[in-house]
């Protein structure tokens, strides 16, 4: 069912050009004139913050997007790329940070899903397909079994098969999105291998990461985009770690809050007394301080947003109990905590947040709804106007409290996403990932927004992945590892490689 | 049998077993069920539903739906008979009706899958279109089948050898093919991929939209199949034939373990699906009981069987 | 003007198109008998779809309505004759579609089988049982005027089935526009995760819309059957497809999310008055399945055309 004839290509290419692209989505300029050369053989880093234009860039590569003008080439040969079948053919694979995988089939399956080895009549050789499987992991050192069903495997071997997917021939660039974001430092190792047997192969390699360590181990060369532009592009040996940084954010990240210093004797709002879930979470206690924040950090998997979710009764505790507000709840829903003046904030914002059908106001208000209330009636009036008053005090770009919650950008959403909290009154706020997705200068903005609450007595749980995030606010921080928590620090006491050797453990 | 076990997967198994215990139930409470002639009779009859299940569960498997096959099933009977009984042949007949089914299939896809309408209300429209044109060709009367032919009615009727209905090896043949189609072919196995996760079969480079288009032509195809087989049987183009087919076919695919999201189940399971409900419809009947009792104890079988499957699902 | 929306203003269009073309064919279209006729038949269908516009908009449906509606019309029947009491008959249906509202919910929530899948094997239960409780069609043996008045009789010249819609559907436009409740039943269908982090009980609001479809089913089938002065299996068959047809023909998404009372209503009118115009035209009565069939299709692709232009 590939359509059309295969475009045969010559692989034997000197670098990979992009030049002058750019690609803009209604309100924004995702990409803005970028160019850039990959070359044959060399591992080329992309880095960027959230937001900077790098997955734009991929999905323009692996053709799911399409350019709006500018060029792709092999050396002077023009690239047609129109659909993922061209990219294909062209050789240019991706790796995907999300795992897209068929969870259904098996590791073999998987691998082969583009080309799967069939007789002419479109018979499967399944030994064929096993075989060829077995090579491929003897080859780059992995470890599976063929046969086995995704859905049983790990988040670390989803992603190992995502990785031999994408190298497994013919290919010519190979494109990695954030490939250790869940591997172990042992898979890391093995991936790295891996990329310098593709290096070998004279395959161009483009690795995109926030992990500023891991591309002087293995990378070349390093472009750094911010905002959709091209900042800088350098020799790994003609740079280092503070001048890439300072390229992504445009400036010294450093911003760093006065927080009340005996806030630990404040009173205790909420008591969490061992509890467990089936979502990872084992046995995980602790006190929150009424006008505290306590910063929970954790690398990929290692359960903040299951611990969230756990606290605000979005998953059920199986088993422990949590008192807040002198009660003690052993089996609790959300509409419990949110009752108890509990609220929540999701790191998946277009999965959890928003309510795509509603408008602006009808977002804000949805959890506080009896407050608007008149008799069963809502009074709109009363609810434009605490919309209003939040539109203007975050300053929310939209014509009016009316317009529809998918026309706004993802930085403007997420103002309202957590006025739809603050129009009520709240003692606890659970924040996930609060400034993923929000754009550098809004950063800064989120995080003293966030001291400012805390500072009007609102206790908040912070889970984050950002260091600078977790340092600058919290008062104190408990590290979590494997759903456990794993070390507790406090303020001012704790270095990056602490708390990220706890978080390893 | 050890070789048969290894083929079910785990659910299939559970299935299999529920199939075992009905059948010794009904084994022991009348001494005509585990006749040779009574099992032939329910397969003759199974193979229906079973052929057009088949063709169903590919759309299902697929990621798509069609709740129109009922009324289609009595629309394709019109070319049927009425050819038949023009020009007096069979084939003619019997082609005409299949290129029906092969077109509303081509309908069905296309305003689901070119236009982006979702599949579910295309067919629901379909479903009234069809029945209202059979309505209005027949003036609500059935076509008799004037021309008598013993080819014909030997489809729905006939035996091999006196005793195996042919209905049941047609059946059995197309489920085997569809079988080996969707386990070992290419193009079943990028139809699983396309109703698992369509996003990555777009990534691996699929043609989605003509995958999906044949599946809709699959489901028609082998439902206008099963419209033969029942024209025969009841020798005519009935205007209510079909009425309900739709849910006794969802509810027998969904009992084996098909899911409706898409991706999930096999041609296996969808078969032993039709056969409980088959052989409890069956059972019943010998048993005296009030054949109406046959939907209550269907409906009750599908929650007891879907729930069940997600409560272990979730644990 | 805020109810007339983009779909509104479009089926209210056709409404009055479709109104302006069956007069100038044929006066009778504007004859009393003619619209009370079309009322009369539009209103339980209506009372229907406003609770199955609730459950399309909680990102549900429910298949079982036309079968538990049939099990209705024979249990109010048969209770009333027994007892000679009306209100132990509207005792017998409302608790019987309670119990079956709550079944459904349940299954749906507790069991989490898809509503798709439990309502279908619901309605094959009812539709057995249904035979099993009466194969044959059960008169009016009571003939009590009250009961024959609920379907048959008028109201300051008003059909009653009319009267007794529109004494239900404020309630609904009230519900679903001004409460709470509707933006908990939009914000389910439309992004469940989201509702349940908004601290809503998401499952509540499930049953909730569930019971309260089947108590409208109730209603309908009482009238229907005062309308038909029997209680008969099969009476409601296919009554399922009509309702789900004109809630979608009205706007509502079947993924949830959107739902309107008025889009209803317009859709269920546009259906009807196709289906009294067929009659006046002197058109082959089958076509009262065709053409709802095509409109069906033509509105939901439209709808997809006009969402795609405006984002």
């Amino acid at each position: 069912m590939v359509s059309g004839k295969k475009i045969v290509v010559d692989i034997n290419f000197k670098e990979l050009k992009i030049e002058s692209v750019s690609k803009s989505f209604p309100g924004v300029q995702a990409l803005d004139n970028v160019s850039m050369k990959i070359s044959a053989g060399k591992v080329h880093a992309l880095m960027g913050e959230n937001g900077a234009g790098k997955s734009t860039l991929i999905k323009i590569l692996a053709g799911a997007y399409s350019k709006d003008t500018g060029n792709i080439l092999f050396d002077e040969n023009k690239l047609n790329i129109r659909n993922p079948n061209d990219s294909l053919n062209y050789g240019i694979k991706v790796v995907y940070q999300e795992i897209s995988l068929i969870s259904e089939f098996s590791v073999a399956e998987n691998i082969f899903l583009d080309n799967f080895p069939t007789n002419s009549l479109g018979v499967m050789n399944w030994n064929k397909l096993y075989k060829d499987t077995e090579e491929l992991f003897n080859r780059v050192g992995f470890n599976l079994n063929p046969k086995s069903k995704i859905a049983d495997l790990s988040i670390s071997q989803q992603q190992m098969v995502e990785i031999a997917r994408a190298v497994f021939k013919n290919a010519s660039v190979v494109i990695m999105d954030e490939p250790t974001s869940s591997l172990t430092p042992n898979e890391i190792e093995k991936l790295f291998t891996v990329i310098k047997n593709l290096k070998q192969n004279n395959i161009a390699i483009l690795y995109v990461t926030h992990k500023i360590d891991e591309i002087f181990k293995i990378a070349d060369e390093v472009t750094v985009l911010r905002d959709g532009q091209h900042i800088s592009n350098k020799l790994i040996s003609e740079t280092n770690e503070e001048l890439i940084i300072k390229d992504m954010v445009g400036r010294t990240v450093n911003a760093t809050f006065e927080r009340p210093k005996d806030i630990l004797n404040a009173k205790t709002v909420m008591k969490v007394n061992k509890i467990s879930s089936k979502n990872k979470i084992k046995n995980v206690s602790f006190d929150l301080h009424e006008g505290e924040i306590l910063g929970f950090f954790g690398l990929m998997g290692a359960g903040r947003t299951e611990l969230a979710k756990a606290v605000f009764g979005y998953d059920k505790i199986t088993d422990g109990q949590i008192e807040v507000n002198n009660n003690i709840y052993k089996s609790f829903n959300t509409s419990t905590m949110v009752n108890n003046g509990i609220g929540y904030i999701t790191e998946d914002r277009k999965g959890e947040g928003i309510v795509k059908d509603m408008n602006l106001r009808e977002n804000m208000s949805l959890p506080s709804l009896k407050i608007f209330e008149d008799l069963f009636i809502i009074n709109q009036k009363k609810e434009k106007k605490a919309a209003d008053e939040y539109i203007k005090k975050f300053s929310v770009k939209t014509p009016s409290s009316e317009r529809l919650i998918t026309l706004l950008s993802g930085g403007n959403q997420q103002k309202v996403l957590v006025s739809r909290w603050l129009i009520r009154e709240l003692k606890i706020i659970i924040l996930d990932e609060p400034t993923r997705g929000v754009d550098i200068g809004a950063k800064t903005e989120v995080l003293s927004l966030i001291n400012d609450l805390a500072k009007q007595g609102l206790s908040v749980l912070l889970m984050t992945s950002e260091m600078n995030d977790l340092l600058s606010l919290s008062d104190r921080i408990l590290v979590m590892a494997d759903g456990k928590i794993s070390k507790e620090f406090y303020r001012g006491k704790v270095t990056q490689e602490e708390i990220f050797k706890a978080s390893v453990n | 049998m050890n070789n048969i076990l290894k083929y079910l997967r785990k659910g299939e198994l559970a299935l299999f077993i529920i199939f075992l215990i009905v059948f010794i139930i009904f084994s022991f409470s009348s001494e005509y069920f585990f006749t040779l002639r009574n099992i032939m009779n329910v397969s003759g009859q199974l193979s229906i539903i079973l052929i057009a299940a088949i063709g169903f569960s590919v759309l299902l498997i697929a990621g798509e739906v069609d709740i129109s096959i009922g009324s289609l099933l009595a629309f394709v009977s019109l070319p049927l008979i009425e050819i038949m009984n023009i020009t007096g042949s069979v084939p003619l007949g019997i082609i005409l009706c299949l290129i029906f089914g092969i077109i509303i299939g081509l309908i069905n896809g296309y305003l689901s899958v070119y236009l982006g309408v979702s599949s579910l209300i295309v067919t629901l429209g379909m479903l009234f279109i069809l029945r209202g044109a059979v309505y209005l060709y027949t003036g609500q009367r059935a076509i008799p089948d004037e021309l008598m032919s013993d080819f014909f009615f030997y489809i729905g009727n006939g035996k091999f050898m006196g005793t195996i209905p042919y209905a049941a090896i047609i059946g059995l043949v197309i489920l085997l093919i569809f079988i080996f189609v969707m386990r070992n072919t290419s193009y079943g196995r990028k139809l699983y991929a396309v109703g698992g996760n369509q996003e990555v079969a777009r990534l691996a480079g699929y043609n989605i939209k003509l995958l999906k288009l044949s599946a809709f032509v699959i489901c028609s195809f082998l439902s206008s199949i099963s419209a033969i087989i029942l024209a025969s049987r009841i020798g005519s183009a009935n205007h209510v034939a079909g009425d309900l087919f739709e849910f006794q076919v969802v509810a027998a695919v969904v009992l084996g373990g098909v899911s409706l999201a898409g991706g999930i189940g096999s041609l296996t399971g969808a078969a032993i699906g039709v056969l409980i409900l088959s052989v409890i419809s069956n059972g019943l009947g010998l048993l005296n009981i009030d054949t109406q009792w046959q939907l209550v104890v269907n409906g009750v079988i599908i929650i007891i069987a879907v729930g069940f499957d997600e409560l272990k699902r979730n644990r | 003007m805020k109810y007339f929306q983009t779909n509104e203003s479009i089926l209210f269009g056709l409404l009055v198109l479709l109104c302006i073309f069956l007069s100038f064919y044929n006066p009778q279209f504007y004859s009393i008998q003619n619209i009370h006729s079309i009322l009369r038949s539009s209103s339980t269908v209506m009372i229907v779809a406003f609770g199955m516009t609730i459950l399309l908009t909680s990102g549900e449906v429910d298949l079982s309505v036309g079968a538990l509606m049939s099990f209705v019309t024979v249990i109010v029947m048969d209770v009333i004759n027994i007892t000679g009491s009306i209100s132990l008959g509207l005792i017998a249906v409302f608790g019987f579609c309670l119990l079956i509202g709550l079944i459904n919910g349940l299954v749906r929530t507790v069991l989490n089988v898809n509503s798709l899948i439990a309502t279908l094997a619901m309605m094959l239960i009812l539709q057995g049982s249904v035979y099993v409780y009466s194969m044959a069609a059960i008169y009016n043996t009571h003939l009590i005027p009250l009961f024959s008045f609920i379907g048959q009789g008028f109201f300051l010249n008003i059909p009653m089935p009319v009267v007794i819609m529109l004494f239900i559907l404020p309630f609904f436009v009230v519900l679903l526009n001004y409460t709470r409740y509707g933006r908990y039943f939009s914000s389910i269908g439309s992004n469940p995760d989201a509702a349940k982090l908004s601290g809503i009980n998401n499952n509540r609001y499930k049953v909730l819309g569930f019971v309260i479809t089947s108590l409208l089913v109730g209603v309908s089938g009482v009238i229907l059957a005062s309308l038909m002065d029997t209680g008969q299996q099969g009476s409601a068959k296919g009554f399922e497809l009509i309702v789900i047809a004109a809630v979608l023909l009205g706007g509502t998404s079947f993924m949830g999310g959107k739902g309107t009372i008025i889009g209803t209503i317009l859709g269920i009118l546009i259906l009807k008055i196709i289906d009294n115009g067929i009659i006046l035209m002197r058109i082959p009565q089958e076509f009262q399945l065709i053409v709802p069939g095509f409109i069906l299709i033509l509105a939901v692709y439209f709808d997809g055309i006009r969402k795609k232009n405006s984002g």
